[in-house]
């Protein structure tokens, strides 16, 4: 049996003004309200209307057969609370539908499980609180940001006993000879590990439309065979778990509209629920269905789902990367040393990977695709302006005495 | 006596100290009684004629091409003009299917009886390269529109106008004055650009007479240029304070450090940052501010983040003049460890503000002010140890601020005016 598990991210961070240096010290706001506000109508439009529209009617019409799995970033709910209400709604209502699975992250989709276990852990509560609040779920299932995961993860997952499962990438470098398809435990045994099949996945959330892949352009029975034609001989009856993950804006922002990424997404499951031995799942059900011991996997160095590294390379490369996010760290510990807690939320709005993947200077391929969500024109105006907004708030945090 | 000027800045188009010098010089020449027909690169046929010191700011403008005045009106955009300009390209040439040369040939050496020793001029400019084709456009203006107007003397500033002035000169036959703000040699800290180096020379060999910005300046000219001594004269830029003295408006309570002006070879950013990272070793609470732009800006931003300073090192990025000023008025020590500064305005600007500078001694100002620390731009234990003994010496440095203030309001344009006007009268006197 092959069990398909959609999990899409929803993201979107606070972006920040480009705040002067001649600013600093004059408490204005360190946010581009107009161009969040812009790029949340935006994308509503285009994707989180129309594809939560489409998921819906699909989980009416398959009867509970048809699943999905959801992963959206607090620092996203705040924005869609204040500009867009009808969406965070349209969100509720696909969590009424009962074909939504919510996974567990971290409330600003930082990288503190890098830098800080305890905010670490304080933003993943905040997530899970918040998930309650919003769509009544507390999630068992984790993912962390851009799906960055090593063995020290794992256990610090472990201090959190409401979660069973971890996503991550199917990494090469971690896999070897190994297939994606298979259940595999953390190195503890503490939880399964369910591992992103890159090609299938990438096909389409970044080659969908590409005019330049030879297997352009993809539809719907072609992407089935590929299933159909997985390597699934060496399957002696185990369960087999094919772990589509993407970032949710792939459905009518990165892949647009007419493209006919609807239509495929529309037509895929009456396509795959006709075949004997696929359905869909969600990762909270692996445990269940699982009918062999998975091999526990050691995973001692970062890996993650971006760029063709497979590593923190997008985040962590530069030394503005180093720089910023140190200095940031230290200033958050500051602020929690000093009980300040007036500045802590936007402090923490600050930790959002997204920041930090600005100022990466990688070329080539990647680098296309950094530019392309970047809202600025260099990696190191990135930097400029995010040491400005870090600078004011240190000089807030030095200046004022709480309450 | 009417001049006609040439020069590549004026206010409000600038990049750097010349458009400053240029304005401040005019303004105070027009004071005298002087009058100034001034050409700089525009997008259209224009000159502007300065009678009377409020011209320097309002900026009349006459159109040598009747037809495109009605296009424009009465009132044109400067800026306009001159951003255009920026972008102009060989296709100025070659509309019409006519070539550089033949424009060469047909209307600028029109009139020139001998055009043999301008052809080496010819083959410089035809060549592509920064700020080449913008000179060749410029150049062929400012002899058209030189054509038509009446003046005593040409007095060009920087090799960038002097292909224009050479070409006026063999027209007009007048007298020309080349005032140097810069060489290639402080520019790119080294050999620099061969055809940069032939258009200086040139320029200074065939002109009547040298105005250097500074004694540092007219050395190189001297040495490396090899000009007659008895044609240069030394006449050191001076400052336009519109309010010196007022209260600082502070950003950091901590003591602020900034560099500000083009993050290039030539301006030391560099040492700059070495000197940040040395001051912040033994003082932390210390704030550095780089404001400006420049070729070698990304490399500094990379290479001071590698050095995990934190927020102690800033930069502007992008900045506009009021936050420029803000950043002088913020900032309690201005170092310039300029490798090579011909003049050096920036110092002046700073102390105008109450900020203390600290000047390289590779620089034409440091010839001209005494209340700043003069250092070799590569010493920087020493600019290391002026900063920490002016932050843990307020009174000191309260005390050079205030002195910095008095010196830089002394420093007039009319004593330079009435140095250049001699200068004018020699020429004509001849």
């Amino acid at each position: 049996m092959l069990h398909i598990v959609f999990y899409f991210q929803v993201h979107q961070p606070f972006r920040l003004r480009r705040y002067r240096l001649t600013e600093i010290g004059n408490l204005g706001n360190y946010f581009d309200e107009e161009l969040n506000k812009n790029i949340i109508n935006k994308i509503s439009e285009k994707c989180y209307l129309p594809a939560n529209n489409l998921l819906l009617d699909l989980i009416e019409k398959y009867d509970g057969t048809f699943k999905v799995s959801f992963s959206i970033t607090g620092t996203l709910i705040e924005q869609l609370r204040q500009y867009r209400p009808d969406v965070l709604d349209s969100f509720r209502a696909l969590a009424k539908s009962g074909g939504v699975e919510f996974l567990g992250e971290t409330y600003h989709h930082s990288l503190s499980s890098l830098f800080d276990e305890d905010e670490f852990l304080e933003q993943v509560r905040m997530h899970s609180q918040l998930m309650e609040d919003q769509f009544g779920v507390k999630p068992t299932t984790f993912r962390n940001t851009e799906l960055i995961y090593n063995n020290k993860i794992s256990d610090l997952v472990s201090e959190l006993p409401q979660f069973k499962i971890i996503l991550t990438e199917g990494a090469d470098k971690i896999l070897k000879w190994r297939s994606p398809l298979y259940a595999y435990k953390t190195y503890t045994k503490k939880h399964l590990l369910l591992l992103k099949y890159y090609r299938l996945s990438d096909d389409i959330a970044f080659r969908f439309s590409d005019k330049g892949w030879v297997e352009h352009p993809l539809n719907v029975g072609k992407f089935v065979d590929w299933i159909m034609n997985l390597p699934m001989i060496e399957n002696t009856g185990k369960k087999l778990y094919l772990n589509l993950f993407m970032d949710y804006e792939t459905f009518g922002e990165h892949q647009w509209s007419d493209t006919g990424i609807f239509e495929f997404m529309k037509h895929l499951p009456e396509h795959i629920l006709k075949k004997k031995f696929v359905c869909f799942n969600w990762p909270c059900e692996t445990e269940d269905s699982l009918n062999y011991e998975p091999e526990a996997l050691s995973i001692p160095d970062p890996i993650s789902w971006a760029d063709t590294e497979r590593d923190l390379s997008a985040w962590l490369s530069n030394s503005m990367q180093w720089n910023s996010m140190k200095t940031f760290y230290k200033l958050l510990d500051e602020i929690k040393a000093r009980g300040r807690t007036d500045l802590l939320d936007a402090a923490r709005k600050l930790s959002t990977s997204d920041l930090y993947y600005y100022m990466c200077t990688k070329y080539f391929q990647d680098g296309d695709v950094h530019k392309y969500f970047s809202p600025y024109s260099t990696p190191e105006d990135a930097y400029i302006y995010f040491m400005h907004v870090l600078t004011d708030m240190e000089k807030k945090l030095e200046e004022q005495t709480w309450p | 006596m009417r001049i006609l000027m040439l020069s590549w800045e004026f206010p409000p188009v600038m990049t750097g100290g010349l458009g400053m010098a240029c304005y401040g010089m005019t303004k105070a020449l027009l004071s005298m009684g002087i009058e100034v027909d001034l050409i700089i690169p525009t997008n259209e046929e224009v000159y502007f004629p300065l009678r009377k010191p409020e011209d320097a700011d309002l900026m009349p403008v006459v159109f040598t091409d009747p037809l495109k005045k009605k296009k424009f009106g009465k009132k044109i955009n400067i800026h306009s003009l001159v951003e255009g300009a920026k972008y102009l390209d060989m296709a100025y040439f070659t509309t019409g299917r006519r070539t550089f040369k033949e424009i060469w040939r047909e209307e600028i050496l029109e009139g020139i009886k001998n055009t043999t020793s301008l052809e080496f001029l010819f083959d410089i400019l035809s060549k592509d390269g920064p700020f080449f084709p913008e000179v060749r456009n410029y150049t062929a203006k400012a002899v058209n529109i030189a054509k038509q107007l009446n003046y005593d003397l040409i007095h060009a500033h920087d090799w960038l106008t002097y292909p224009a002035a050479s070409l006026i000169k063999t027209l007009s036959d007048k007298p020309w004055i080349s005032h140097i703000h810069s060489t290639e040699f402080d520019r790119a800290g080294g050999a620099g650009d061969s055809r940069i180096h032939n258009i200086e020379y040139m320029g200074m060999h065939l002109c009547d007479k040298i105005i250097a910005v500074s004694g540092y300046t007219s050395n190189i000219i001297m040495e490396k240029y090899m000009a007659d001594r008895n044609k240069i004269k030394i006449v050191h830029n001076a400052f336009v304070v519109e309010e010196a003295g007022k209260p600082k408006k502070r950003i950091f309570k901590e003591p602020t450090v900034a560099f500000i002006g083009r993050i290039t070879l030539q301006k030391g950013p560099d040492y700059f940052l070495k000197v940040a990272r040395k001051v912040l070793q033994k003082e932390k609470k210390v704030r550095f501010i780089m404001a400006g732009k420049g070729d070698m800006e990304r490399g500094i931003i990379h290479h001071s983040a590698s050095m995990g300073m934190g927020t102690k090192f800033l930069f502007s990025g992008y900045l506009s003049r009021q936050e420029l000023e803000s950043i002088l008025s913020a900032a309690d020590i201005f170092v310039m460890p300029s490798v090579s500064e011909p003049f050096g305005i920036a110092p002046l600007e700073a102390m105008s503000y109450g900020t203390v500078a600290i000047i390289s001694k590779q620089s034409g100002v440091a010839e001209i002010i005494e209340n700043a620390y003069k250092v070799d731009f590569w010493d920087i234990d020493r600019i290391v140890s002026i900063i920490l003994d002016l932050i843990k010496n307020p009174e000191k440095l309260k005390q050079m601020s205030q002195s910095s203030v008095e010196e830089v309001t002394k420093i007039q344009w009319k004593e330079a005016a009435r140095k250049i006007f001699d200068v004018y009268s020699e020429c004509l006197k001849n």
